[in-house]
């Protein structure tokens, strides 16, 4: 600390001042180099970036560079010899289209359904509703609760025999449907309950858009004639334009990380036939199967599909001035 | 001088440098304290490297009971060690895989864990210690079945020592439940007869005439013991050593899917196990094949062996002892040689054997055990298991295919037959993946 302070003494000694008022600096070019103000603010944002590089980006590209060799079991993996043969690999294996297949239509479908539920429960509690606070908690508890917690809600309402979920849809002569057995459904049941958790979390992102649109337009819509569908088609929906971005990037993060909830209904890595998708191939071929190299292509796959997700979210914003 | 801090106030300079001593102090010592946090953090040692800290999965019901007697005797008679249980549960037996193989593939080797011995052990190639020095001065090989002895030996030594046997081709029943349907399970010879059985139970009760869950292991399993019973402990030797006859496994296959297309519960696919164990136990169901483990839920539950429940060999697999092991395995760059040892010689011990599986409803790998402490079923499974004249080791549970063919056989299974049953899929998977 005495050298710090020493050091600023002897800057401050240094600059003489200018005619015009000002200082300079009698250094030499290093000096004002360290001058910029890069390099001044380096130690607010130098920590982060460190941090972020060595654990984050050089993890994916360690990452990337194991998925280039041959690394299975245990000991070290060889680096001298890379090559693409695990993208080739992945590309012939129907286990890995399957599961491409799976994730991308959780992705779509859990992302879609979501917002539209989301939006449809914003737009009933933004009314003046009686209990409205408490069915706004009522729609969030789901999404503070944990995965592991709500999948085995799940399990135990998708039973077969005694599952309320059977119960009801047997009020209308239907079932009982194996809805985490039969490979053409599991999908669809799963997406449901992660739609399920998910719809508060929607609905909170558009009832605070909804919160801060002006009333005088409400006001003014419907002085111009306008019924409440349109008023909402018009004038309020299009101006949730940025809620519904965001809450879809999130969103579909989320999905390329069902794991969790996979893994607690399936007790495991291996989902029911119809349910694989990559986060549970990848787990399966690491720990399972001790196949690092090729789960570390599937996990760039995995990445890569992020980044296709996030990157024209970050494209938009940047391109708005926001970043 | 006088210096304004905005959280401190006024305060003179005298102040601001005992401050500063004061927090570099702090600074200091926390820093060491998270150092040595993080040092003495996953590992469970304490610097000197002799706490034994033992993996393994046995986390509820028997398992929990056996595993407290069994760690309980071994504190009792080595007072000294320091040990550090760590029970992981979940997912089967994929938690502590995961972990296992976490640990093992950063160098962070745990005195020991408990896994499956046999073709299993080949998955932990280059990482495993040589525990020859423990079975010769045991004498294990001597005083354990010779099954045991081989299964635990690795690259020309011993990685592993043996806990306890699980049998794989019992057929768990409800007395009242098939004394109701009128079946005599002691008169079940052959799959026909099972199969009629299976259609007695379901026209004269209200229960489930099997309940089998549709976890790929459990099916594996099935499978098994369906092909030993209709092709005979030959072909299922001769397919496990990569020589499969298509007919055979084909005609495993179409027994099976009338089986699981007739006779299982619709919840078979979204209920492990443990719950549909719990059917038999209630008295919905009838029969159900696992391996003897759930004899050890039978005893959790103090039911009463011949009044409330009882077992017969799988129809077909009469004189066959269907061969599981569980073993605790040990890692090399071993955390503390020295206390590992011990708790593999206390593991191998009389002591160490009865204190476990009378728990477990598994029986000792070691011959000569009195079964005092053991029930009837158990007194049995040991006496069948001296006389049995074939011991196939299982299929599913790393006896007789490394992990990594064990895995795609349940890979196949998932994808093909686990309702619906798709025989010709199945069979070329099966006869592709071994």
């Amino acid at each position: 600390m005495k050298r710090i302070l020493s050091y600023v003494r002897e800057r401050r000694r240094k600059r003489r001042v200018r005619a015009d008022g000002g200082t300079v600096d009698r250094s030499s070019t290093v000096r004002r180099w360290l001058d910029r103000d890069i390099v001044r603010s380096a130690p607010f944002w130098g920590p982060p970036f460190l941090l972020m590089g060595f654990f984050v980006y050089a993890a994916i590209g360690w990452n990337f560079t194991l998925s280039l060799t041959d690394f299975s079991g245990y000991g070290e993996p060889d680096y001298t010899d890379l090559g693409l043969g695990n993208y080739w690999t992945m590309l012939q294996d129907p286990a890995f289209w399957e599961a491409t297949w799976h994730t991308v239509v959780l992705l779509v479908v859990f992302t879609v359904a979501c917002l539209g539920i989301g939006l449809a429960l914003a737009i009933l509690l933004d009314r003046e509703i009686r209990f409205k606070r408490t069915f706004r908690t009522i729609y969030l508890l789901p999404f503070s609760l944990s995965f592991i917690v709500t999948a085995q809600f799940w399990r135990w309402m998708y039973n077969v025999e005694n599952g309320i979920v059977n119960q009801f849809v047997g009020l209308f002569g239907l079932g009982p449907y194996s809805w985490l057995g039969d490979p053409d459904l599991v999908l669809g049941a799963v997406i449901f309950g992660l739609v399920w958790q998910f719809s508060g979390y929607t609905m909170i992102i558009y009832l605070a858009a909804l919160r801060s649109i002006p009333k005088d337009q409400y006001e003014a819509a419907r002085v111009d004639g306008a019924n409440t569908f349109k008023m909402y088609r018009r004038v309020i929906v299009p101006q949730l334009r940025p809620a519904m971005v965001s809450a879809s990037v999130v969103l579909m993060l989320f999905a390329l990380k069902a794991f969790d909830f996979l893994y607690a209904v399936f007790g495991g890595y291996r989902p029911r036939q119809g349910s694989d998708i990559l986060a549970t191939l990848m787990m399966r071929e690491a720990f399972g199967n001790s196949e690092w190299a090729y789960s570390s292509s599937i996990a760039l796959t995995l990445f890569v599909l992020s980044l296709a997700v996030i990157a024209p979210y970050l494209y938009t914003q940047y391109n708005r001035g926001n970043l | 001088m006088v210096i304004h801090d905005y959280k401190l106030g006024t305060m003179t300079e005298k102040q601001l440098q005992s401050r500063r001593a004061v927090l570099k102090t702090a600074g200091v010592t926390g820093a060491a304290l998270a150092l040595s946090g993080c040092l003495s953090g996953d590992s469970g040692g304490d610097g000197g490297g002799n706490t034994l800290e033992v993996l393994h999965g046995w986390t509820g019901g028997d398992g929990a009971k056996a595993a407290e007697a069994f760690f309980g005797g071994f504190t009792d008679e080595y007072p000294d060690i320091e040990l550090d249980e760590r029970p992981i549960g979940g997912g089967g037996n994929a938690s502590l895989d995961q972990t296992v193989a976490n640990r093992l593939q950063s160098n962070d080797a745990m005195s020991s864990f408990a896994g499956w011995p046999g073709a299993n052990l080949e998955q932990y190639d280059g990482v495993l210690g040589d525990v020859s020095e423990v079975w010769e001065e045991g004498g294990l090989a001597d005083s354990h079945v010779q099954e045991a002895v081989d299964a635990c030996q690795f690259n020309g030594g011993y990685a592993a020592v043996p806990i306890g046997s699980h049998r794989m081709n019992d057929l768990f029943y409800n007395v009242e439940v098939v004394e109701n349907a009128g079946v005599d399970p002691s008169s079940l010879t052959d799959i026909d007869s099972l199969i009629t059985a299976l259609d007695t139970v379901a026209s004269e009760t209200d229960a489930v005439p099997l309940v089998m869950s549709l976890a790929p292991w459990s099916i594996l399993q099935t499978w098994a013991v369906v092909m030993l019973s209709t092709q005979g402990f030959d072909e299922y030797m001769n397919f496990i050593e990569g020589n499969g006859n298509e007919a055979a496994v084909r005609s495993t296959f179409e027994t099976l899917e009338e089986i699981m297309s007739n006779y299982i519960s619709d919840d078979a696919a979204s209920s492990d196990f443990t719950e549909l164990n719990q059917d038999l136990m209630n008295g919905d169901a009838a029969f159900i094949h696992q391996g003897n483990w759930v004899a050890g839920s039978y005893i959790g539950e103090e039911l009463e062996y011949g009044t409330d429940w009882g077992a017969v060999r799988f129809p077909g697999t009469e004189g066959m002892y269907g061969l599981h092991i569980d073993s605790f395995i040990y890692p090399a760059d071993n955390p503390s040689p020295e206390e590992t040892a011990s708790f593999l010689q206390y593991t191998g011990s009389e002591a160490g054997q009865v204190a476990f599986n009378q728990y477990k409803g598994s029986i000792p790998t070691r011959e000569g055990v009195p079964t005092d402490n053991f029930n009837q079923y158990l007194t049995e499974t040991i006496e069948d298991f001296e006389n049995a004249s074939m011991k196939p080791p299982t299929l599913a549970h790393g006896l007789a295919v490394d992990q990594s063919t064990q895995s795609d056989l349940q890979g196949v299974l998932n994808g093909n037959f686990a309702d619906p049953y798709d025989v010709d899929a199945a069979t070329s998977g099966f006869m592709d993946a071994v």
